[in-house]
């Protein structure tokens, strides 16, 4: 089953320079009965190949975005072809696309409704020009509570699949809680932003960090997730920059929060120690349009095949299956 | 109240047992080590190290040493001298306080000659002076000489290098007697990395100083202050591996493992005086820790420093 | 062939580190198909004395006779620190050392310092390469107690143009920019400076957000393998060479990103 879909994400893209990787990637398998000598295929069949590990993992990217810069739609279809390539480069089967309202005004937070139905049109935009890869988050702003309720319904049944906020209101403000218990029931995932950074957010702020009051960080998690034990939550980038073992750390006892490994640091040992923190069914793929990286950290680490495939897929893909949501 | 009667029913009852079995693995544990100890092989021991006696090992020559200055008269020394076996100490007094007027620094080298008459056999006294004060400095010179002091100590009143110190380093090279000077190596203090101004001394001499000065004059001697007196060693030592004009002494509160070491790889074995600074625990214990050989500890407690009261006639048999 | 230019042994004092010996990394290399890696000592970074740090480098390559083939020392030198000269000299002459990595942020000057500028020039004279990085760790996970140039402070992380000032003044030497971390918008001279100068970047870098862009920009002699290890993961930087299409870089290209490149910077 898995064959036959990956081998019609092939077709179906059909980019001839993937078919190029893929066979490069496969030659390395084949023995070849012309080969030279017995010690240079010996050789490369011993050799690491990267893109041949790169290719025999699934993945759904579980944090990635549109053009976070525009919501022109020209742009966003410029945009979308950079996604593909990444997509067809890494063979990352399903993204999952959001476009939180990132935007500061004189330093505070953009938090106006019209902002956030502006980002979620252009996400859904974007979803209709490669429908089978991509798929998307919506955003909104809890502090509006019924124009966030009326955005996440207008969403849903346009086909967006989860929730994706940022830091115009912290996760465990009492305003997230008619939110939170709305997504309990539609059973999707809750991916808040998300950071670690002494000076931020309310962590050690005699250390100014310059950023906005609200950002969330881990142990606003832990509060909000205590309060709802059945709701999922997604806690951002863990290679976003911040710390990311006092992120591991703090959430380990919270068991309904995953985390993201996208971001643009890519430290050594970053999966691992997650992995041994949290356990292996709760840290999810992510990219956060850091192709490279993505991919790189998860393959560099000491993760099993069996658990580079529940990271690579099928960690994210269990918590879509709970609203039947799943890829398959 | 109820509370802590209930527990103590329940210790008292439903979990004797349990009580009991870790009471036992709690005594098993503490026999333990007794037994581990007392099953160490005999291969296996540590030799027996008789740190006293390696102390008493070595004649010692005090380099930089104080009376009257942070722990009351020489009585101290001398009974911190005898405990540890240090045959002479170099008392001085310099002006780390006031002005240095010369009815100051007059004041001091008093002190320190009345030190002299009190232990003739233990005591000779370094003569302060204070360079500002020409005239007075190199006549106060002559009449310490003349009175049985040997070696010039000075403070921070001016650098080192400062030019009115050219006649007083004149004529010690005449006298054949060391120039022991105070000095740092601090982030922010006399000239050293000074957008860390730690606003003290502004005139404190750096290794800097005496690098300038020691090339001006190198048939002088000087002794760099205090190599364990918290200040950068590594540093210093580095500054002066190409001038052998310049000696240290391992004086000072710190006794940071390797020092020594480190300062005999860069300088050798000739250019270290033992010294205490009246840190006399540090000042035994950082020669004895280090990995000098015997008679290259025998040279830094002794030797060395003698070496260089020999080129004035004044040193110890 | 695979040569890494940009790896480390020793310690991060904030942060425990996997991987970072010499046996640790050469069983890295043995599996992901790397030859050699240049590496200096992370320790050097911290040690005021950094010339510590060199000889620590120096008797943890020769404990092992399978580390020598493999291995390219580079020392770390601060220039505003007593006995330098004597350093460099050593490490070049004694100790083997290839090339010279250089931390103006971590020892605290300026890159511009007539100290740095001395440094480059002695390093040049001597043939050999100068490395000069954007940053270490990412400054928004740093520890309370690392150095203060914090993104989205006034006292920003480095980008290139933080760099180019040591390149305007010693436009002769050789250089490593490792560990492309910070975007900076040029203007056409500094470009032409870039691109005129024996100058390469390793390909560990964050901002190498698309490897194509970055060859078709700066030119397929300026990038060489690198992987910041065992700070940054072992693979991400290799994955910009190798997951280019062949219509982005061919295998001439490749291989002059996998090691031809870092070969003429080192002599090899």
């Amino acid at each position: 089953m898995s064959g036959l879909s990956r081998r019609k994400f092939v077709c179906g893209t059909a980019f001839s320079a993937a078919g190029i990787v893929m066979s490069d990637g496969f030659s390395g398998f084949i023995p070849r009965s012309n080969s030279g000598s017995n010690s240079s295929s010996e050789s490369s069949e011993k050799k690491y190949n990267i893109m041949q590990e790169v290719m025999k993992y699934r993945k759904i990217d579980s944090h990635v975005h549109v053009n976070l810069s525009s919501t022109n739609s020209e742009v966003q279809k410029k945009f979308a072809e950079v996604l593909m390539n990444y997509s067809e480069r890494m063979k990352v089967e399903k993204l999952m696309l959001s476009n939180p309202v990132t935007r500061l005004i004189n330093s505070i937070p953009d938090g106006r409704p019209e902002s956030f139905i502006a980002n979620n049109n252009s996400v859904l935009g974007v979803m209709k020009i490669y429908p089978k890869i991509f798929s998307g988050s919506f955003t909104f702003n809890p502090v509006h509570a019924k124009e966030s309720m009326d955005e996440i319904k207008r969403c849903v049944d346009l086909g967006m699949v989860n929730a994706k906020a940022y830091y115009q209101t912290k996760i465990n403000d009492p305003s997230y809680y008619p939110i939170v218990e709305k997504m309990i029931d539609l059973k999707m995932v809750i991916h808040m932003h998300a950071e670690a950074q002494i000076g931020v957010g309310g962590y050690r702020m005699k250390y100014n960090g310059y950023k906005p009051l609200n950002v969330s960080i881990p142990d606003d998690f832990v509060d909000i997730a205590k309060r709802y034990p059945e709701a999922i939550f997604q806690y951002a980038h863990i290679g976003g920059g911040g710390d990311w073992e006092y992120m591991c750390k703090t959430l380990k006892n919270s068991p309904n929060v995953y985390v993201d490994t996208s971001g643009s640091n890519n430290e050594e040992n970053l999966i691992d120690f997650a992995v041994k923190q949290l356990g292996e069914n709760r840290v999810l793929f992510g990219s956060d349009n850091c192709y490279y990286q993505c991919v790189g950290k998860i393959l560099a680490s000491n993760l099993n095949e069996s658990q580079m495939k529940k990271i690579f897929f099928e960690n994210y893909n269990n918590l879509l299956r709970k609203g039947g949501r799943n890829v398959d | 109240m109820s509370n802590f009667i209930n527990r103590r029913k329940f210790i008292a009852g439903s979990a004797l047992s349990a009580a009991g079995l870790l009471m036992s693995e709690h005594t098993a544990g503490l026999n333990k080590p007794e037994n581990q100890i007392a099953s160490i092989s005999n291969a296996n021991r540590p030799s027996s190290y008789n740190l006293m006696k390696e102390v008493m090992k070595y004649r010692k020559i005090d380099s930089h040493v104080h009376a009257h200055l942070f722990d009351g008269g020489p009585e101290g020394n001398i009974a911190f001298a005898d405990r540890l076996g240090i045959d002479k100490m170099f008392v001085s007094r310099p002006a780390y306080n006031g002005e240095g007027t010369p009815k100051e620094f007059r004041s001091y080298n008093d002190l320190m000659l009345d030190c002299m008459k009190q232990y003739p056999d233990r005591l000779i006294g370094q003569f302060t002076a204070n360079a500002i004060y020409q005239k007075e400095s190199l006549e106060e010179i002559k009449r310490c000489v003349d009175l049985g002091m040997v070696g010039l100590k000075v403070y921070t009143q001016l650098k080192i290098n400062n030019p009115l110190f050219y006649p007083i380093i004149e004529k010690m090279i005449d006298l054949k007697m060391i120039i022991h000077m105070h000095a740092y190596a601090q982030l922010g203090l006399g000239g050293y990395r000074m957008k860390y101004d730690v606003g003290i001394r502004p005139n404190t001499s750096i290794p800097e100083d005496f690098v300038e000065i020691a090339k001006r004059y190198p048939e002088a001697m000087f002794q760099y202050a205090h190599i364990g007196g918290g200040g950068d060693w590594e540093y210093t030592c580095k500054s002066f591996v190409h001038y052998p004009n310049i000696y240290v002494d391992t004086s000072g509160s710190n006794n940071p493992e390797n020092m020594i070491d480190s300062a005999m790889k860069l300088l050798g074995e000739d250019r270290l005086f033992f010294g205490s600074d009246n840190c006399y625990y540090q000042s035994v214990g950082k020669i004895l820790a280090s990995n000098l050989t015997e008679n290259q500890k025998k040279k830094v407690f002794f030797d060395n420093y003698n070496a260089i009261l020999r080129r004035s006639g004044n040193n110890i048999d | 062939m695979l040569i890494d230019i940009n790896a480390y042994v020793g310690h991060w004092p904030f942060q425990q580190l996997k991987y970072n010996t010499c046996e640790a990394l050469l069983q890295r290399m043995n599996k992901f198909g790397v030859d050699v890696s240049v590496i200096s000592n992370l320790n050097g970074i911290f040690y005021k004395n950094t010339q510590s740090a060199n000889e620590e480098l120096y008797e943890e390559i020769r404990s092992n006779s399978k580390f020598k083939d493999r291995f390219i020392p580079f020392a770390v030198i601060n220039p505003i620190y007593a006995g330098w000269r004597d350093d460099l000299e050593t490490c070049v002459t004694k100790l083997d050392m290839k090339g010279v990595r250089i931390y103006p942020k971590y020892h605290d000057f300026d890159i511009i310092d007539p100290a740095c500028i001395e440094l480059v020039k002695r390093v040049r004279d001597y043939g050999l390469p100068v490395a000069f990085n954007y940053r270490m760790v990412d400054s928004r996970q740093r520890s309370w107690m690392d150095i203060g140039y914090v993104v989205g402070t006034a006292k920003k992380e480095w980008n290139l143009k933080d760099i180019i000032p040591i390149i305007k003044a010693v436009p002769d030497a050789k250089y490593m920019i490792l560990n492309f971390a910070n975007a900076a918008v040029l203007s056409p001279e500094e470009i032409n400076l870039v691109k005129n100068t024996d100058l390469i970047f390793d390909t560990s870098g964050r901002t190498i957000t698309n490897m194509a862009e970055f060859l078709n920009l700066y030119g397929t002699n300026k990038f060489a393998f690198g992987t910041h290890s065992p700070i940054l993961d072992y693979l991400t930087g290799l994955l910009r060479i190798e997951s280019l299409y062949s219509n982005e870089a061919d295998e001439n290209t490749k291989e002059l990103l996998r090691s031809g490149n870092a070969k003429r910077m080192l002599g090899l």
